[in-house]
């Protein structure tokens, strides 16, 4: 990626940001380095940076927009898919002409008054981005084999010494106390503290990790995944299989079928938009148990499972922010009195197997079904209808090979001769 | 690796026309001991079994025991392309495709090579036990031949009666009826002449002439022919050959059906 130098403005939340080498305004070839479109929140400080930071989980340099006043966001970049690939053409934007150019948007609409064109249609959004992520790498053991260890206390600038190692960037960005306050505070959330003097000594608590994580993983199941995570992460992964045949065996059938129909009304309740809120969903699917089971529903509480799903999808998310030492502790920590996941496992599990019955009943349905039989029998029809013609012609043609006496001896009246195996016993076949 | 060298091609040409009207496709069996063949007509009411012995060949070599499926036309038309007089050579591989044939003029120096394509031909073997037979007639071919034609004129099937008078060969058709007998007889200035019946006890059977008369085909490889018989078992038609090699038909009876 180029270097880039953000150029923040005070009102409109899309802003261009050109890099330094920017291709004259006469039709240049193509840029080297063309021009890039960003999202950048609002009302940020003019001292907000895009600065280069250790990915928290990877710790490869990636790319942060920092602001004093609101903190870090991280970058998402969404591309056109490469089957259909488009362009942007940025207009000249025409509140500028009337306000005037900005100071710092002179040399930006000298390049886009006439409009620009880049090639590439990514667009940069920059999301917020929790600090407490960023500090993680310097509070997490640097292995897990060192985990059983007990972690030493430190100090918070002897944390955030680690994290400048690998950060140069970060180094400038601690000069604004304001910053450095919010770390402070963010580390105190998730660590045991013990007073040394007038300093405070900070240690990675992983049950103060593990219910920081929960909360937010909450906050983001309450109101629903989007959409299109619901659909895959959700809705996919709960979808009940469609066992079509007729079975023999009407006990299990009722309970199995109508618990089918449970839960696939529940998906399709849940797959509507998340503007409904998450109680009237649970209770249409209650209505739904109600209304639609003959007999108690195998599952014990199927309107809890979305929900557990949701929140597990959104930990699985988090945990890709957080260093990959951390990630075993998390997950042993996520176990019954925190939250609860044995139902969904229950839950999926049978799904799972539901899946695998309808897949072998699918299967054997499409060995019986009509068009197949038939396909089959005309082909074995041919088949044997082409076989038997080849012995009929290779039958001819021994026949014309035969001698005229062999023929003779063909029309011999044999009645009442027996055949000469049951005279002598047939030798076993010696080989030779 | 067979090599089998035949003094005379003659007796080749005259086994394979022999059974060439019995049988199509069959498998000649060499091992240490020889040549030998066993095969069944279509019917499977009659078996020529045939044994060429190594000491007919000289040299016999064979190392190892080769089946040569072999089309007995096929083999019919190569053998037609050698003299009476020319010496035959067999030669085989030990896994062959082809059965190598070499005729080789006694005169001249002339020398001609065939190359038969051989056949996988699955067939089944009959044990054939050593019997005792109630009676066994040594007659000349060619007196066996000519009865087997002349009955053929009048029916299809031949009753043999063996009594203490001789042999009857008896035959009844839409014409009328015929028969021969035969008597022992010694020829002291032609043994070949010669008939004897060695009898233990009576017997009366009935066989297909068809089949006896190509039976008779092979009346030319030897002077003398044996018929032993035994009530409710095959005929048993012999030709002797030098060296203990011989040829052999076996008829299956006519049963009940008497006509």
């Amino acid at each position: 990626m180029a270097r880039t130098r953000s150029k923040p403005a005070a009102k409109v939340s899309k802003e261009i940001i050109t890099p330094e080498t920017t291709a004259p305004a006469t039709l240049p070839p193509s840029a080297a380095n063309p021009l890039r479109l960003f999202v950048l929140p609002k009302d940020t400080s003019r001292d907000a940076r895009i600065v280069t930071l250790s990915h928290p989980a990877t710790a490869t340099p990636t790319r942060y927009y920092f602001c004093p006043e609101k903190g870090f966001y991280e970058f998402t970049k969404i591309a056109a898919p490469r089957s259909s690939p488009r362009s942007w053409l940025l207009a000249p934007p025409r509140s500028h002409k009337a306000d005037g150019p900005s100071k710092s948007a002179v040399e930006d609409t000298a390049s886009v008054d006439k409009g620009y064109i880049t090639k590439s249609a990514d667009l940069f959004i920059a999301t917020p981005l929790d600090i407490l992520f960023l500090l993680l790498p310097a509070l997490a053991p640097k292995s897990t084999a060192k985990e059983h260890q007990k972690q030493l206390f430190l100090s918070l600038d002897d944390h955030l010494d680690t994290l400048t190692a690998n950060s140069p960037h970060l180094k400038h960005l601690l000069r604004t106390p304001k910053l450095k306050a919010r770390i402070a505070k963010r580390m105190q959330s998730v660590s045991d503290i013990v007073d040394a003097g007038d300093e405070k000594m900070y240690r990675l608590s992983s049950p103060k990790l593990v219910a920081a994580l929960l909360q937010r993983a909450e906050r983001m199941a309450a109101n629903g995944l989007p959409a299109s995570m619901e659909e895959k992460f959700v809705c996919s992964a709960l979808d009940v299989p469609v066992l079509d045949l007729p079975r023999e065996d009407s006990g299990v059938n009722v309970s199995e079928s109508s618990e089918a129909t449970d839960s696939q009304s529940q998906t399709t309740a849940v797959a509507t938009p998340t503007e409904d809120s998450q109680t009237t969903v649970k209770s249409e699917t209650t209505d739904a148990t109600s209304t639609t089971s003959v007999s108690p529903p195998v599952i014990a509480a199927p309107e809890g499972i979305p929900h557990l799903l949701r929140l597990r999808t959104a930990l699985s998310l988090l945990l890709s922010l957080i260093p990959p030492t951390l990630h075993a502790s998390i997950n042993a920590a996520l176990v019954a009195p925190i939250v609860d996941f044995t139902p969904l496992n229950a839950h999926l599990a049978h799904l799972a197997s539901l899946r695998q019955k309808s897949a072998a009943l699918r299967s054997v349905s499409d060995n019986i079904s009509r068009k197949r039989t038939l396909d089959e029998d005309a082909d074995e029809q041919a088949e044997i209808r082409a076989e038997k013609r080849r012995k009929k012609e290779e039958d001819e043609k021994k026949k014309k090979a035969e001698s005229r006496s062999l023929k003779q001896l063909k029309k011999v009246d044999t009645s009442g001769m027996k055949k000469l195996s049951s005279f002598f016993a047939a030798k076993p076949a010696v080989k030779k | 690796m067979l090599e089998a060298r035949l003094e005379q091609a003659n007796l080749l040409k005259k086994v394979v026309d022999a059974i060439k009207d019995l049988v199509q496709d069959c498998n000649f069996d060499c091992n240490d001991s020889g040549i030998a063949l066993q095969a069944m007509d279509n019917s499977h009411v009659a078996l020529v079994s045939m044994m060429l012995k190594s000491e007919s060949f000289s040299p016999f070599r064979c190392d190892r025991n080769i089946a040569l499926g072999i089309n007995l036309t096929s083999l019919t038309k190569v053998l037609r392309a050698a003299q009476n007089e020319d010496i035959l050579t067999l030669k085989a591989e030990d896994a062959p495709d082809v059965v190598n044939l070499v005729f080789e003029s006694a005169e001249s120096d002339r020398i001609s090579e065939y190359d038969i394509k051989l056949m996988d031909i699955d067939q089944e073997h009959l044990g054939i036990p050593e019997t005792e037979y109630a009676a066994t007639i040594s007659m000349p071919s060619a007196e066996f031949q000519r009865i087997c034609r002349d009955l053929m004129a009048l029916s299809e099937s031949v009753s043999i009666e063996c009594s203490k008078e001789g042999v009857k060969f008896a035959c009844q058709g839409d014409i009328g009826s015929g028969s021969v007998t035969l008597r022992s007889h010694t020829n002291v200035d032609k043994p070949e002449m010669n008939v004897e019946i060695d009898l233990t006890e009576p017997v009366s059977l009935t066989f297909s002439l068809k089949y006896l008369v190509g039976f008779c085909k092979a009346s030319s490889l030897s002077g003398q022919v044996k018929l032993c018989l035994s009530n409710e078992v095959p005929l048993l038609v012999e030709y002797a050959l030098a060296n203990n090699s011989y040829l052999r038909f076996y008829l299956a009876p006519k049963i009940g059906d008497e006509e």
